[in-house]
C-alpha cells in the first residue's frame, strides 16, 4: 500500500475538490482519496502494484487541475508563481478599471450636459478597447473555472460570476457597435478587479494555513552532509541516513533527522515544531529535532533515528491521517454555496423576465446587479477561512491540529481531565535509590533498570536514561501500560514498575527492602524485589497558571493519575485543583471519562499520548504531549509540541473564538444577501455598487477570519 | 475638442506602460513575500533533486 500527499493547484470550492476526488478514485488500484479544498491538499492511498503516482497525477491533470509535489523547490516555486500570477491579474485589472472609468465617466455626464455623438461613440470604443484585454487576461481564471463547472454539469460559485461578466461585456459590445444603449465597461473591469482582490485574500489565507503544517515538509532538505570517520563529508539522501551516522549542518541549514549534538555549542530554531519563536540554545549531548534550523555555527551531530522514525515523520504521518476527516461544518457550507449559486442564477433569470415585461431598458442593469451582488464566496469562505486561521493560531502556540474537527470539539468542552505524570508535572523526575536487596549494589540495580526502560517513553525512563549502559542487552522487552516494563537482561528475567506489579511474579514477597516511599518504583526478578527507587516529580512552572486559566474559562479541572494518593494530593493542592483521583489505571481513567460523558459533560483529556491512548481516543477533545516517533501513535486530536499547559488554555480560548467568528461570518453572509438581493432585483442598485458590495462582503469575511490567527488570551 | 482625439490614445500608451512596468516588477520578484524567500534560502544550500 502506497500513500502520497500532494497539492492540487486551481481548486476553488467543494465542487472542484469533488471533481478531483472522482477523477482520482476512477484510477485503477486507488483505494482511498481525500481532497481538502481549503488547504488544496490531496491524500491518496493506492496498491503499489496496480496504480502509480504518475497515473494519479495524470488523472488530476485530466480533470483540469494541476498536481504539485509538497516537498522541495517545486512546491515553493508553485506557490510563488501562483501568487505572482494573481498579483499581475490584479494589477492589470486595476489599471484597466481606472482608465476605463476615466473614459466612461464622461458618458455619465451626458444626461445633464449633453455630448457630441461622435465623442460619445469614441469614448465607448476606447472603453471597449481597454476592457477586452482585462477580460481576457484578468478574467481568465473565472471563465476557466466556470467552464470546468459547466463541463462536469455542476454549478460552482464561478458560474454566476462568468455569466455576469459575459452578459455585461456582450451587452456593452453590442450597444457600442449599434451606437445606442448603455455600456457597462466600467462595471466589468471593476467587478474583475474586486473579485481578483477577494481571491487574492483567499489565496493568502490558504497559503498561510498551509505554511504552519506543510512548512514542516517543505523545510526538510532532500540531502544531508554525512561525515565519515576521517572527517570527510559526503552528500547523501536524507532517507539513507542510519542511526549513529555523523551529520554536518552548516549555519542556517536544516537539521534533517533527530539526533544528539556532538559539537560543543549551538542554537536551533524549533519554531515550526514547538511554536517557540526564540532560538533554543543547545550544548553537547542535547537533543536536536529533525526539521529545526541550525541558527548557530556549523555543527556535527549523531543521528538517533532514521527519517521514518523521526519526530517530523511522526507529525507528518499524523497530520496526513488527519486530512482524512474534513470539518463537517465547513463542507456543509461549501455544499450550501453550490446550492446558493444555482438559486442566484435562477433568481437572475426571474428578474430578467420580470424586467423584460416591465421596462426592457432596465433589464440588463438589474439582472447584472443581481448576479454581481450575491456573494457565494462569503458563504463558502465563512467557515474554512476561520478554521484555517485558527489552525495557524494554534500552531503559533505550539499546538498542532491533528484532526480537523478537534477545533470544534475543543471549543465545546466543559470538563478537563489532566494526567499527572509528564503532563502536569515535567516528567523529569529525580530518582533516588531507596532500598536495596541483600548483596545488591545501587549502581548495578540502576543499570539494569535503565536498560529495561531504554525504549520506554515513561518519565521514569527519562530519569533513568543517565544510567544507561549500552553494553547491556535487553531481550523480549515489553511495556505494560500503567504498570511497568519487563524483559530479559543478561539472561535473567526482570520487571520494573509499580511494586505490586513487580511483586506479582516474584515468589518470595517477604524480602522487600524496607523504607518504601509512596512514589516508589521497584526493580525485581523471579526471586522478588531487589531494589526500590523513589521518584519525586514537581509540577511544571506554568501548570498553576494554566489551571487557573482553565477555571477562568469555566471548565471543571480534574487531576487523574496512576500514582499514589500522597503524590497526587501533593500536586493537586500545589495547583489548587479540588478534584483529584489517584491510583487510576488507564482502564479506570477511561471508565471515569465515559461516566462523565454519560452525565452530559463534554470532556477534554490531556495526557502523554502513550499510556493514555484509549482515554484520549474516548474523550470529546484530546491533547497529547508527545515527543519522538511516539507522536504517530498518539490518538489525540491535538498535539502539544512545547510542553506548556498554558498554551492549551490559550488554544481552547482560540478555538472558542474561532467558533464564534465562524458563526458571525455565516450570519453576515446570510444577512448581506437577504438585504442586497431584493435591492438589486428592484433595480435600485447599479451594477458597479453591486460589485463593490459583493467584494466588501467577501473581504469582511476574510478579515474577520484572519483575526483568529492571533492566539487568544486565556 | 480635438484634443480628446490625441489625449485618449496617449492615455492608452500610459496605461500600457504602467502595466508593462508592473508585470516586469512582479516577474522580477519584487513582490515575493519573505516567507517564500526563507524557504528558498533553506533549500538552495542543497542542490535540489525531486524527492520520491
Amino acid at each position: 500500500m502506497s500513500h502520497a500527499v500532494f497539492n492540487v493547484a486551481g481548486m476553488r470550492c467543494a465542487n472542484c475538490a469533488a471533481a478531483v476526488e472522482r477523477a482520482v478514485r476512477a484510477v485503477d488500484g486507488v483505494t482511498a482519496v481525500t481532497i481538502n479544498a481549503a488547504s488544496s491538499r490531496a491524500c491518496v492511498d493506492w496498491e503499489a502494484g496496480r496504480a502509480g503516482l504518475r497515473k494519479i497525477f495524470d488523472a488530476v491533470r485530466k480533470s483540469g487541475f494541476e498536481p504539485l509535489p509538497l516537498a522541495g523547490a517545486a512546491a515553493v516555486d508553485a506557490r510563488c508563481m501562483e501568487k505572482r500570477a494573481a498579483l499581475k491579474r490584479i494589477g492589470v485589472a486595476g489599471l484597466g478599471m481606472m482608465q476605463t472609468m476615466m473614459f466612461v465617466y464622461a458618458l455619465y455626464a451626458t444626461g445633464t450636459h449633453g455630448i457630441d455623438t461622435a465623442i460619445a461613440q469614441y469614448l465607448k470604443l476606447a472603453g471597449l478597447l481597454l476592457t477586452t484585454p482585462v477580460m481576457i487576461y484578468s478574467g481568465a481564471p473565472f471563465f476557466a473555472a466556470a467552464f470546468r463547472d459547466v463541463r462536469r454539469k455542476s454549478i460552482g460559485m464561478d458560474v454566476p460570476v462568468a455569466a455576469a461578466l459575459t452578459l455585461a461585456y456582450v451587452a456593452s459590445v453590442v450597444n457600442t457597435l449599434r451606437g445606442s444603449g448603455d455600456v457597462y465597461f466600467d462595471s466589468v473591469t471593476m467587478f474583475i478587479f474586486l473579485l481578483s482582490l477577494g481571491r487574492f485574500a483567499e489565496l493568502s489565507v490558504r497559503q498561510g494555513s498551509m505554511s504552519a503544517t506543510e512548512a514542516l515538509a517543505r523545510t526538510l532538505p532532500p540531502t544531508a552532509l554525512r561525515m565519515d570517520s576521517r572527517g570527510r563529508t559526503e552528500r547523501v539522501r536524507v532517507e539513507s541516513l542510519e542511526i549513529d551516522d555523523r551529520v554536518m549542518v552548516p549555519n542556517g541549514g536544516v537539521i534533517p533527522v533527530d539526533g544528539v549534538l556532538e559539537s560543543p555549542q549551538s542554537s536551533a530554531d524549533e519554531s515550526l515544531l514547538t511554536g517557540e519563536s526564540r532560538p533554543v540554545t543547545k550544548g553537547e549531548g542535547d537533543r536536536l529535532i529533525g526539521g529545526s534550523i541550525n541558527t548557530g555555527p556549523a555543527v556535527r551531530y549523531r543521528v538517533t533515528s532514521r527519517l521514518g522514525d523521526s519526530t517530523l515523520a511522526g507529525i507528518m504521518a499524523l497530520l496526513a491521517r488527519g486530512e482524512a476527516e474534513r470539518p463537517a461544518m465547513a463542507s456543509a457550507a461549501n455544499r450550501a454555496a453550490s446550492v446558493f449559486s444555482v438559486v442566484t442564477l435562477a433568481t437572475a433569470c426571474g428578474v430578467a423576465l420580470a424586467w423584460a415585461c416591465i421596462d426592457p431598458s432596465r433589464m440588463i442593469s438589474a439582472t447584472l446587479a443581481v448576479l454581481v451582488v450575491t456573494c457565494p464566496c462569503a458563504l463558502s469562505l465563512a467557515t474554512p477561512a476561520v478554521f484555517a486561521a485558527a489552525t495557524t493560531g494554534l500552531a503559533r502556540l505550539g499546538l498542532l491540529v491533528a484532526r480537523p474537527d478537534s477545533l470544534e470539539r475543543l471549543a465545546r468542552v466543559d470538563t478537563i481531565v489532566l494526567d499527572k505524570t509528564g503532563t502536569v508535572t515535567s516528567g523529569c523526575a529525580t530518582l533516588r535509590v531507596n532500598g536495596l536487596g541483600h548483596g545488591w549494589q545501587a549502581d548495578t540495580a540502576l543499570r539494569i533498570a535503565a536498560a529495561l526502560d531504554r525504549h520506554s517513553a515513561h518519565p521514569v525512563a527519562k530519569a533513568l536514561a543517565v544510567y544507561d549502559d549500552p553494553s547491556l542487552h535487553v531481550d523480549e522487552g515489553r511495556e505494560i501500560p500503567g504498570h511497568g516494563v519487563e524483559g530479559t537482561v543478561a539472561g535473567q528475567w526482570w520487571r520494573l514498575g509499580k511494586p505490586d506489579f513487580v511483586r506479582s511474579k516474584g515468589s518470595s514477597a517477604g524480602e522487600v527492602p524496607t523504607c518504601r516511599g509512596e512514589d516508589s518504583v521497584a526493580l525485581g526478578n523471579a526471586q522478588g524485589i531487589v531494589a526500590t527507587f523513589d521518584m519525586r516529580d514537581e509540577a511544571r512552572p506554568d501548570a498553576a497558571a494554566a489551571v487557573e486559566a482553565f477555571e477562568r474559562l469555566g471548565l471543571r479541572v480534574i487531576l487523574a493519575s496512576g500514582d499514589s494518593q500522597e503524590a497526587v494530593r501533593r500536586v493537586a493542592s500545589s495547583l489548587g485543583i479540588a478534584t483529584w483521583l489517584a491510583r487510576m489505571n488507564p482502564e479506570e481513567k477511561l471508565g471515569f471519562v465515559r461516566e462523565q460523558q454519560s452525565h452530559g459533560r463534554r470532556v477534554a483529556m490531556i495526557g502523554d499520548g502513550i499510556n493514555d491512548g484509549p482515554v484520549l481516543a474516548a474523550a470529546d477533545a484530546s491533547c497529547a504531549i508527545a515527543q519522538g516517533a511516539a507522536i504517530a501513535q498518539a490518538s489525540a486530536g491535538l498535539l502539544l509540541m512545547n510542553e506548556s499547559l498554558a498554551a492549551v488554555a490559550r488554544g481552547l480560548a482560540t478555538a472558542r473564538r474561532a467558533l464564534r467568528v465562524a458563526k458571525q461570518n455565516l450570519a453576515w453572509a446570510l444577512v448581506y444577501n437577504v438585504i442586497m438581493v431584493p435591492l438589486a432585483a428592484l433595480g435600485v442598485l447599479p451594477p458597479w455598487v453591486a460589485a463593490a458590495g459583493m467584494s466588501t462582503s467577501s473581504l469582511a469575511v476574510m478579515l474577520n477570519a484572519a483575526r483568529v490567527a492571533r492566539p487568544a488570551q486565556a | 475638442m480635438n484634443s480628446v482625439y490625441i489625449l485618449i490614445p496617449l492615455g492608452f500608451v500610459l496605461v500600457a506602460a504602467a502595466a508593462a512596468a508592473l508585470l516586469w516588477a512582479v516577474d522580477s520578484g519584487q513582490y515575493d513575500g519573505d516567507v517564500e524567500e526563507d524557504g528558498r534560502i533553506a533549500l538552495e544550500e542543497d542542490e535540489i533533486a525531486p524527492r520520491q
